[in-house]
């Protein structure tokens, strides 16, 4: 499987010099993306790209090469599957769509890509896909011209369904400082499947997360048994979730049946964490780099009253419960307000009191206290904020980094929010060194999908 | 199981509510006291066995929703009226067999619906859910792949949004949930047991103080 990730050489057919040339792409994005292997452009016709002579005589190729990606008429697609095989080629990604996905019957270009895969033992990926992308080694299979440049390195890696999805989620986890680690588009999955992916993440050094993107799960089974011995979360974002109860059913349970309460019900059993979007894979990827939350019970500090009761309704809605806070804690904190105006409680509204210190030292005990699993804490923060309550914290960087220590000292999770200007809210996540929310309720909703991972896994560890 | 093998072999596509009992019985699944009659004299017999008040149903393999055809008499308290009830059920049944099945009538205001379905990717699976007339209404349901583990079935009583009438409510007793897990657990292992079975319906099961009983079950066969 490593051949799909960082192989030493690849060959990349259906290549051509013509403007609009897909495959083409596949060359550049490797080059743009810094991908240091040998590559081997091979094409019906004569020409240059990228500096590079297209091979017209595949025979030539030399006998080494670990991966090939094939994009070419479908059918084409078996010959060219012979070619490589015949090369010694053992590992091939088949980006041509036009197979079972296209039309239903009994498909020839199918049966004989399977064919000619048996006969020289080659491991496929696809096909209707776009292959992969590895951070670390720089391939990058895509047929369509990426933006690399904006790509980030992470320890998520992600398996999509869909090229699309796959292309979206580089962006999108680039873009909220999660980066990533690979990304497999696995298309119509004729050979190598999303369980033989996630088996080789499970194993893989620079991969922390699996998550999923999937429109139907064909081994159900398979999916259960292999989450339940990952030790590395896996989320699942599954769409086609319509009602398909069968309506010929008898029973009512039967009936009632639709797929995706089943689908529900299992990756519950499974400990798979299910999310809704691709945004909420996101927000569930920073929810996993927190210290595990252990129950639900939690302080919630915001700097305004408005968002002090934001703060708690979301709480109560993701069956978080505020309790009530020592009073000697609650009489110290009220000992550093300004105007003595705001009557302390859980929520928490910090909107008197105007130092960093004595919220920092506030959070610390709260944390530390045996009967709280969790701090959830809306606060603000901006240029100008900042230099009236604390000129050492003008730097995003400062406030995140002591927030860091506490949470990790306590071995307890902090959910950080920012109600400020977008651009400040960038560049305290920028900065990455601990998770930061896009807003008060993605803060909550993390912390949830974070307390019932935490929950399974502990349970599932019991019972070991 | 013989009596499953027997309904194949005579063509039935379902098991009547007193045979799929009976297939819940042998698993201890605690089932209602009944027995089926086919004329007026065991019906007093086995009436006054049970003990009045009674629930009569009209019984075969192929009447499934016996409510909304008529066949159904509850709350039947003394020989006079079951005796005017079984001729108006028995003259409601078309087709030959027309037994009479005369249960306990259980007494419990809470209605659960326990069942097993079969995905085509996940295999057998258990249903938990609120039951009676709310299951088609509210959809309150939950679900499982069997085997299920302990766990899996407490967790399955938590997540319904009706979970609170499982606890000590307005007088009632709080339910006997290792019992209802047991059940849970058991439907699980009879999809995994049973490859002629292909759905099964407990409903209602009925909270009677604080014990689960089956008062009505459907089991459909593969075809």
């Amino acid at each position: 499987m490593k051949q799909f990730f960082s192989p030493s050489s690849l060959a990349v057919f259906g290549v051509s010099s013509a403007p609009k040339n897909l495959a083409k792409s596949i060359v550049r994005n490797c080059l743009d993306m810094g991908f240091k292997g040998k590559i081997y452009p091979v094409g019906k016709n004569r020409g240059t790209i990228f500096d590079q002579e297209i091979i017209t005589d595949p025979t030539t190729l030399p006998s080494d090469i670990d991966l090939a990606v094939i994009l070419v008429p479908s059918h084409l697609v078996a010959k060219t599957m012979e070619i490589c095989g015949r090369k010694g080629i053992r590992h091939v990604i088949v980006s041509t769509g036009g197979f079972s996905e296209f039309k239903d019957e009994d498909n020839q270009a199918e049966n004989d890509l399977l064919k000619m895969a048996k006969k020289y033992q080659i491991q496929f990926i696809g096909p209707n896909c776009i292959g992969t992308i590895n951070t670390n080694s720089g391939l990058c299979t895509p047929f369509n011209p990426l933006n690399t440049n904006s790509f980030k390195k992470g320890k998520v890696s992600i398996i999509a369904q869909s090229g699309g999805v796959a292309n979206q989620t580089a962006t999108y986890f680039s873009e909220e400082h999660i980066g990533f680690s690979k990304i497999i588009s696995a298309g119509n999955k004729l050979d190598v499947d999303e369980l033989d992916l996630i088996e080789y993440l499970m194993e893989d050094k620079d991969t922390e997360q699996i998550h999923l993107y999937l429109e139907s799960i064909e081994n159900g089974k398979g999916i259960i048994n292999l989450a339940k011995k990952s030790p590395k979360p896996i989320v699942l974002f599954k769409s086609n979730v319509s009602r398909t109860a069968a309506e010929v059913a008898k029973s009512h349970t039967a009936a009632l049946a639709n797929n995706d309460r089943v689908v529900e019900g299992a990756l519950k059993q499974a400990g798979i964490i299910r999310v809704r979007s691709i945004h909420e894979m996101t927000v569930c990827a920073k929810a996993l780099r927190l210290p595990p939350l252990r129950g639900n019970r939690l302080v919630a500090i915001s700097l305004s009253g408005g968002f002090s009761v934001i703060l708690g309704d979301a709480c109560e809605s993701f069956g978080f419960v505020c309790p009530k806070l020592p009073s000697e804690l609650i009489r110290k904190v009220e000992s550093y307000r300004r105007g003595g105006v705001i009557r302390m409680s859980n929520p928490m509204d910090f909107g008197d009191v105007h130092s960093v210190d004595v919220l920092l030292e506030t959070v610390k005990q709260c944390l530390a206290l045996d009967y709280i699993d969790g701090i959830a804490l809306s606060f603000i923060y901006s240029p100008e904020m900042v230099r009236m309550i604390d000129v050492e914290f003008s730097r995003p960087g400062m406030l995140l980094k002591s927030i860091r220590t506490i949470s990790h000292e306590e071995g307890k999770p902090i959910g950080l929010s920012f109600f400020t200007e977008r651009v400040n809210i960038e560049q305290l996540k920028a900065d990455n060194s601990y998770p930061v929310f896009n807003d008060t309720l993605e803060s909550i909703q993390a912390l949830s999908l974070l307390r019932d991972y935490t929950a399974r896994k502990k349970q599932g560890s019991q019972q070991l | 199981m013989k009596l499953i093998d027997d309904a194949i072999r005579q063509g039935q596509t379902t098991l009547s509510e007193y045979e799929s009992k009976q297939v819940l019985a042998s698993y201890r699944i605690p089932v209602t006291v009944e027995e089926l009659v086919d004329n007026a004299q065991d019906l007093i017999k086995v009436a006054a066995k049970i003990g009045y008040p009674i629930v009569m149903k009209g019984c075969s393999a192929d009447i499934s929703h016996k409510t909304e055809k008529g066949l159904i008499r509850v709350d039947v308290r003394n020989e006079e009226e079951a005796t005017s009830a079984f001729k108006e059920i028995t003259a409601a049944m078309d087709g030959a067999d027309k037994s009479v099945l005369v249960q306990q009538m259980v007494k419990g205001q809470r209605e659960l619906v326990v069942g097993l379905t079969r995905d085509p990717q996940f295999g057998p699976c258990v249903m938990f859910g609120l039951g009676g007339i709310f299951t088609e209404v509210l959809k309150d349901i939950t679900f499982r792949v069997a085997p299920l583990e302990k766990r899996d079935a407490l967790e399955m009583m938590q997540e319904i949004k009706a979970n609170k009438i499982l606890e000590a409510v307005r007088g009632m007793e709080s339910v006997d949930k290792d019992m209802l897990a047991e059940i849970l657990i058991t439907v699980g292992q009879i999809g995994m047991e049973n490859e002629a079975i292909k759905e099964i319906d407990i409903n209602p099961l009925i909270i009677n103080g604080n014990k689960p009983i089956a008062v009505d079950a459907l089991v459909v066969l593969e075809a």
